[in-house]
């Protein structure tokens, strides 16, 4: 283990082939970076070597020159928002619901005998196969992308919630309850504080989820949105835009990823 | 002033736990009666897995009675609530706080009290277990028996009647584990607390103890009763465990305890026998 000056100092090679070594800060992020760029490399040798033909693997530099051309020409960033904000308003609704329904099927035995059997079901359906039902139920408007996008969230977290409801101590619990407390203030400054960290850790494992889902809902019949781009342009054959669209989901994942990491690091410093 | 014959009455106490549907329940304790006075410092001692644990569950709300009853001053205890402090073996302080916001939850569902009281009343029992100067740490940052210390002052801040630790100190090491046993004592001398301590360590027991409940292997029957003081002159002092009447009285303890956990061993190996 490194000690923790070791964690902060600049570059430190002890510890990187140790088992469970430590690794320092500087020397993760070149990492990162090193992983990058020979993946990078490694693409324009394939996209270069005409190994592989241009509408199958269009070189980086032309998904680059896709990437720019749809911003500037094509108000794609006018798509990326449209996503953005489906998947922003159906993770919020199902979220909304699934911390609270999740804690009280944790809490009262009737909530979790008659809910968990259905939503382990439900979290089942692949998402792919509801989309029929949801356009047959709920047409082709926002509603019903929404809807595919929260059935794809809701049913999954709920349980996890659940799942890191249980998990809470049932010691802290307890002592709660010896001084005084009501099982309304058990929920509110015990469950809810010692299961934070794994909720918000639930809460951006399904929100990767839900940036899968919404390509999936964009693809049929929608106007706009980065996966109507992805559509279009394959069924035109312009690869490039292609992984240009796919290109910008990932980055708008792992963005979102890292902003939720990084408010996991600051709102729990404890754990450290 | 007071209109019950006895602070704590466990009256004719008995607990069967539930197992899968079908299996026989599991007997924990068997008809154990005992009276309890304010200001008594009770030790519970028998092999592990007789149901100490259990009775003293009971006795805080946190565990029903199969059969008999506990009265703490006069009333019958049907639940958890803030006369019955507990500290636990591990998970007893909460990590997301701070020291000082630790104690202080002893005081959080409190209306009778003000903010600057509770403030200084959580104060005052981080100072009176030697904690003061680590209000701001979290709980992950202070050592193990720093720990049950903090959750010793959460629990007396809240105000409680009696005092129940579940083995509190058995996770420490030998010398911390000593250190927290005087600790322990001298805190008592100031609060005058009731208290009911778990262990399984004989001279844990007789070093904290007026009173020592043997307790036998499951279902938990009183097979002993001891005070102290007929054996010793009771000290808040580690030499206290040198002197040969400190001797005696644990090695008489000592072989109690193991007959008891002989048997516990008997009926584990042949389950017929527990019958
Ligand atoms: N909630 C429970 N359900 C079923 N059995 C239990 C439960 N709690 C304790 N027991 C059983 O009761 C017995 C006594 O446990 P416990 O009171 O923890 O003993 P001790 O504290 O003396 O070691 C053990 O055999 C244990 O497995
Ligand atoms: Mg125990």
């Amino acid at each position: 283990m490194l000690s923790e000056r070791d964690k902060k100092g600049r570059f430190e090679w002890k510890g990187l082939f140790t088992f469970r070594g430590g690794i320092s800060r500087p020397m993760e992020l070149s990492l990162a970076v090193a992983s990058f760029t020979i993946l990078l490399v490694f693409w324009i040798a394939l996209a270069e070597s005409g190994l592989i033909r241009e509408a199958y693997l269009p070189s980086p530099i032309r998904v680059a020159i896709a990437m720019y051309t749809l911003f500037a020409e094509f108000n794609f960033i006018k798509d990326v928002y449209i996503s953005i904000l489906r998947v922003m308003i159906a993770f919020t609704i199902a979220a909304l619901m699934a911390i609270p329904l999740g804690i009280l099927m944790n809490t009262y035995r009737i909530i979790g005998a008659t809910h968990e059997p259905v939503m382990d079901l439900i979290r089942y359906l692949p998402v792919p196969a509801l989309v029929p039902l949801t356009v047959i139920w709920l047409g082709i408007g926002e509603t019903s992308k929404i809807a595919l996008l929260w059935m794809g969230t809701f049913f999954q977290l709920v349980l996890l919630i659940a799942d890191a409801a249980r998990r809470v101590p049932g010691e802290y619990v307890e002592i709660c309850y010896t001084l005084g407390a009501k099982t309304r203030h058990v929920l509110r400054w015990i469950i809810l504080p010692a299961m934070a960290p794994t909720m918000v850790d639930n809460l951006r494992i399904t929100l990767g989820w839900c940036w899968s889902y919404v390509i999936i809902a964009e693809i049929v019949a929608a106007n706009e949105g980065i996966g109507h781009v992805i559509w279009i342009s394959r069924r035109f054959g312009k690869m490039p835009e292609v992984m240009a669209g796919v290109l910008a989901i990932g980055f708008i994942g792992l963005a979102s990823d890292q902003l939720i990491r990084y408010f996991h690091r600051r709102a729990f410093r404890y754990l450290e | 002033m007071a209109f019950y014959d006895h602070f704590l009455q466990i009256d004719h106490l008995s607990k069967w736990f539930a197992t899968e549907h079908g299996k026989e329940p599991i007997h924990v304790i068997d008809d154990v009666s005992m009276t309890i006075e304010g200001g008594d410092f009770v030790v519970f001692v028998g092999p592990s897995g007789c149901g100490k644990t259990t009775l003293m569950r009971i006795v805080a709300g946190l565990e029903t009675t199969s059969e008999g009853r506990i009265v703490l001053e006069g009333e019958e205890v049907k639940g958890p609530d803030r006369k019955k402090g507990v500290v636990f073996q591990s998970y007893s302080s909460f990590p997301w706080l701070t020291v000082f916001e630790n104690a202080r939850f002893g005081l959080k569902f409190r209306d009778d009290v003000t903010k600057n009281e509770k403030d200084g009343i959580a104060r005052h029992y981080l100072e009176l277990v030697g904690l003061a100067g680590f209000e701001d740490f979290y709980v992950n940052r202070i050592s193990g028996g720093m720990r049950q210390r903090l959750a010793i002052a959460r629990t007396l801040a809240a105000g409680p009647d009696i005092l129940l630790m579940d083995e509190p100190f058995g996770a420490l090491d030998a010398q911390n584990r000593e250190f927290l046993q005087v600790q322990l004592l001298e805190i008592r001398a100031k609060e005058r607390k009731t208290i009911i301590f778990v262990t399984h360590d004989v001279e844990e027991a007789i070093f904290l103890a007026e009173r020592i409940f043997v307790f036998s292997a499951r279902p938990a029957k009183i097979i002993e009763e001891i005070t102290v003081s007929d054996h010793l002159v009771r000290e808040a002092s580690l030499e206290l465990k040198e002197t040969e009447a400190f001797f005696k009285l644990r090695n008489h303890l000592m072989a109690v305890c193991r007959a008891q956990a002989q048997r516990t061993e008997a009926m584990i190996m042949s389950p017929n026998a527990a019958r």
